[in-house]
């Protein structure tokens, strides 16, 4: 092909890309966070202690960390864990911080509280998550820190249009990014997550049949202050019609 | 130039389409694509339940599993030593456990070549080589009455962004491998889906047997861009424990493992919670463990007092009054839906037929004879006495009618012979049919004595063999030896509890070694599936795994009474001790011909006379 062709046909595929734009782009403004929702997310949700139970449903015993990827720090932070001398010093919410609350036993709220935040309420601990599309919601240096959402569809930039308008994937996921949190554990018995963890959800609701409905809610916690590599857990919860069971309740380190 | 012609072409296809949708005459929305490629290597995540799934989960712990009584007292009598049996060695894992094991997987797409539809897609566990086949085409689910195997029969979908599984046809497995059971009546929902190189497998299990509720399960891996190479996972049983006797089936009587505290002793939980339970995966029961008391966790070591469970298996058996059609291997078939089992093999010397139904559809069964071959019935077997065995013969003996063949050098002594099919069983079968008074012309002619029967008969040898003293005194096993299919009869059913008719020369002693018999006969093709076929006097096709299972129970089942008969228990004691709890929901029946209670009475009137 020549040179000459070559860039016609360039031309034209950077053309007609941009002729078959997404009609959602023209006039009127995007649909919002909440209108592009690729599932309903909200409402009561349970959690199914099927996993790990022995370290969820009981404070497990000290040193006991298998399955969790530790360096050296992470190790020695281990040791160090007293569950008394947190809770003297009121730190009792160690284990309720973003990276270790969802895999408490209890339940969860989720409501839309804009048309571009999400809420995330737990009763384990009564803790309360604010999570913004397009920008971070939330506080830094708390329990909870501060996260930003968004629709991830899996799909490639090149598959929004162009010559193969077609080949956009289906449904999707409630991808948040969780930063500055305050230190706490990823398990009940001192595993640490420092202030310099990141950590990463998916969310995606599955139906099943019969009428009930899951939320798995798979988690990433990078972490190179106390972790050899990322910490990964996929926690699900059960659909309830409404807040039966709901129990706000106090952290413990218990 | 050629190609800038077809490129300027495709993006005017593009840009009118485009256009259109703009103008709001909005054409059809494009087919959603599929949703993600599982094509590649994948490495499990071990971070969850990672001793559980890398050295093997503590004995007696089944904290979160939401498990019936049942369940759990099938786990507590599991004794680890029963890997040691020889039909155990390789049992491999059900797909649902095969996720959560320690080894690689690989995935695949398997395309038509010319459409390039998506048929299936594969999963491979490196772990007992369990090799899935997702089937994507829209293919039915099998009958009822098909085989079940380790990873079952899957058929997928893309729903949203994850690809949707639902299995039916699993053998009994794990769902833990510390004993805790999962049945060949679980179902299985399956959602995969991709984050980037990040896949989440989540798992939903439906057992009325041993779940209380479905069982969830989420299992992460991460995707590897080299091959892992270690794919096989060998296995061929051995001799492991010499000179054990056969009937024996390392197992702990009700409230008598020796292990059950362990656990709780390690990780100061009470045994009433780490002894599972629907309530135990439920926040609430955070709150509660630490005021379980002993007496809470002895409780669960033993059937609750109360009345029997009644089977909560699918019945596999058609009942829409049809005769239906299973091909088992080469020119050997199945006919279902006359209540018992009947199979058929066929070829140019004649079809030989083993057992015939109870005879209410008789004609619809010569029909369905006939479909597979015009040839006469020249042979008719029968396992056993029973009318849903023999019910047939009368009409099937007739349809063997040749009007050719006008007797034979034998025509004094086989006055039928040219003028029906020869029926062919253990002499007791015909002195127990005669005096029931059962029309003579249906009775078998050819008997034999001892040992076995057998014929060589369109090619392929055939043999009987005679059981003796199994649930009657006249039981046999008929073994297509090319095929390698053994039709078992009422010795081996899917449907209930052994039929041990003592007034009629059963016992429990001769069933066991019915059982074992078989199973010395079978040879599995992989993994302890597939391989000989062994069809059940009632119930779906199987192999040497659900026979090896049906063994166990009944040995486990005979050693619980025994142990009760030997200090002096009365029959009253021994029913109200419930020595079935955890096989009544698979087994268990309050009405009909066969019931738990007369089941648990001839093993106890058995063992009974020969103390």
């Amino acid at each position: 092909m020549s040179q000459l062709s070559l860039r016609l046909v360039v031309s034209g595929a950077l053309l007609c890309a941009l002729t078959a734009a997404p009609r959602a782009q023209r006039g009127g403004p995007p649909p919002t966070p909440k209108a592009q929702a690729a599932f309903d997310i909200t409402g009561y949700w349970v959690s199914l202690v099927n996993e790990d139970w022995r370290y969820r449903m009981v404070t497990p015993p000290k040193g006991d960390v298998a399955g969790v990827p530790l360096n050296g720090a992470g190790r020695q932070a281990v040791q160090a864990w007293d569950a008394a001398k947190d809770e003297a010093a009121g730190e009792s919410c160690r284990a309720y911080g973003a990276a270790g609350l969802l895999r408490q036993p209890g339940r969860l709220h989720i409501t839309w509280t804009g048309e571009d935040a999400l809420s995330i309420e737990a009763d384990a601990g009564t803790q309360t998550r604010a999570i913004g599309f397009g920008g971070a919601r939330g506080t830094p240096g708390t329990w909870q820190g501060v996260s930003t959402a968004s629709w991830d569809r899996g799909d490639s930039p090149m598959a929004r249009g162009g010559f193969f308008p077609g080949a956009t994937a289906r449904g999707g996921s409630l991808k948040i990014v969780t930063t500055g949190m305050k230190p706490g554990y990823l398990r009940r018995n001192g595993v640490p997550y420092s202030a310099d963890a990141i950590m990463t959800e998916y969310f995606d609701r599955f139906d099943l049949p019969g009428g009930d409905a899951l939320l798995v809610v798979s988690t990433e916690v990078a972490d190179p202050t106390y972790l050899v590599t990322p910490f990964w857990t996929s926690t699900h919860f059960k659909r309830q019609r409404d807040a039966a069971g709901w129990n706000p309740r106090p952290c413990s380190t218990r | 130039m050629m190609r800038l012609r077809h490129a300027a072409a495709l993006c005017a296809v593009a840009t009118i389409g485009a256009v259109i949708g703009a103008s709001g005459q909005a054409p059809a929305p494009p087919p959603p694509a599929p949703g993600f490629d599982l094509s590649g290597y994948w490495t499990a995540a071990m971070h969850e339940d990672a001793l559980e799934r890398g050295a093997g989960p503590e004995l007696a712990d089944y904290g979160g599993f939401p498990i019936n009584e049942a369940g759990r007292l099938f786990a507590l009598s599991y004794n680890a030593s029963r890997v040691t049996l020889r039909e155990h060695q390789c049992d491999g894992y059900v797909a649902p456990y095969a996720v959560r094991s320690i080894g690689n997987a690989r995935g695949w797409e398997e395309r038509d070549p010319h459409t390039q539809r998506l048929i299936a897609i594969h999963w491979y566990n490196q772990t007992f080589e369990g090799h899935r086949v997702i089937w994507m085409d829209g293919r039915p689910h099998p009958p009822a009455w098909a085989p079940h195997s380790w990873m079952g029969f899957s058929t997928g979908r893309f729903v949203g962004n994850a690809l949707e599984v639902q299995t039916t046809h699993l053998k009994q497995g794990w769902l833990r491998r510390n004993g805790l059971p999962e049945s060949d009546q679980a179902t299985l929902v399956e959602f995969f889906v991709r984050h980037g190189d990040r896949l989440t497998h989540t798992s939903v299990i439906t057992d009325p047997v041993y779940l209380a509720e479905f069982e969830v399960r989420t299992t992460d891996f991460f995707r590897q861009h080299t091959d892992h190479q270690t794919w096989l996972f060998a296995c061929d049983d051995g001799e492991q424990i010499l000179g054990r006797a056969p009937d024996n089936v390392p197992n702990y009587l009700f409230g008598e493992n020796p292990f059950v505290g362990e656990f709780g002793g390690k990780y100061r939980i009470p045994a009433a919670a780490y002894l599972g339970g629907p309530e135990t995966a439920y926040p609430e029961f955070e709150a509660r463990v630490a005021g379980l008391t002993t007496a809470d966790g002895a409780s669960k070591l033993r059937p609750a007092a109360g009345a029997a469970v009644t089977s909560r298996a699918v019945n596999p058996e058609p009942s829409d009054d049809d005769i239906h059609v299973w091909p088992l291997r080469d020119n050997v078939y199945l006919l279902t839906g006359d209540r018992g089992n009947i199979v058929v093999q066929v070829g140019d010397e004649g079809t030989f037929v083993v057992d015939t139904g109870t005879g209410r559809l008789a004609d619809k069964v010569i029909a369905a004879i006939r479909r597979l071959s015009e040839r006469p019935i020249q042979f008719i077997a029968n396992t056993n006495f029973r009318p849903e065995h023999t019910g047939g013969n009368v009409k099937l003996r007739a349809a063997g009618a040749d009007p050719s063949v006008r007797g034979s050098f034998f025509a004094l002594q086989f006055a039928d012979a040219g003028v029906g099919a020869t029926i062919m069983a253990q002499q007791n079968v015909q002195t127990r049919m005669v005096a029931a008074g059962r029309p003579a012309e249906g009775n078998p002619s050819d008997t034999f004595l001892e040992e076995r029967r057998r014929t060589f008969h369109n090619g392929e040898p055939i043999e009987m063999f005679w059981q003796r003293n199994a649930v009657t005194d006249g039981d046999s096993l008929v073994h297509f030896r090319r095929a390698d299919v053994i039709v078992a009869g009422d010795v081996f059913t899917t449907t209930q509890y052994p039929a041990i008719d003592l007034q009629n020369g059963g016992s429990v002693a001769g069933e066991i070694a019915a059982l074992n018999d078989i199973l010395k006969r079978t040879v599995y093709r992989h993994q302890e599936e597939g391989g000989t076929i062994v069809v059940p006097g009632h119930g779906y096709v199987c192999d040497e795994h659900e026979v090896v299972e049906y063994r166990d129970m009944l040995v486990i089942v005979r050693d619980r009474v025994r142990a009760l008969v030997k200090n002096g228990a009365t029959l009253d004691q021994v029913k109200a001790a419930r020595v079935t709890a955890d096989y009544d929901p698979r087994y268990g029946a309050a009405t009909g011909p066969w019931t738990t209670d007369m089941f648990v009475e001839a093993v106890y009137r058995d063992l009974s006379r020969r103390k």
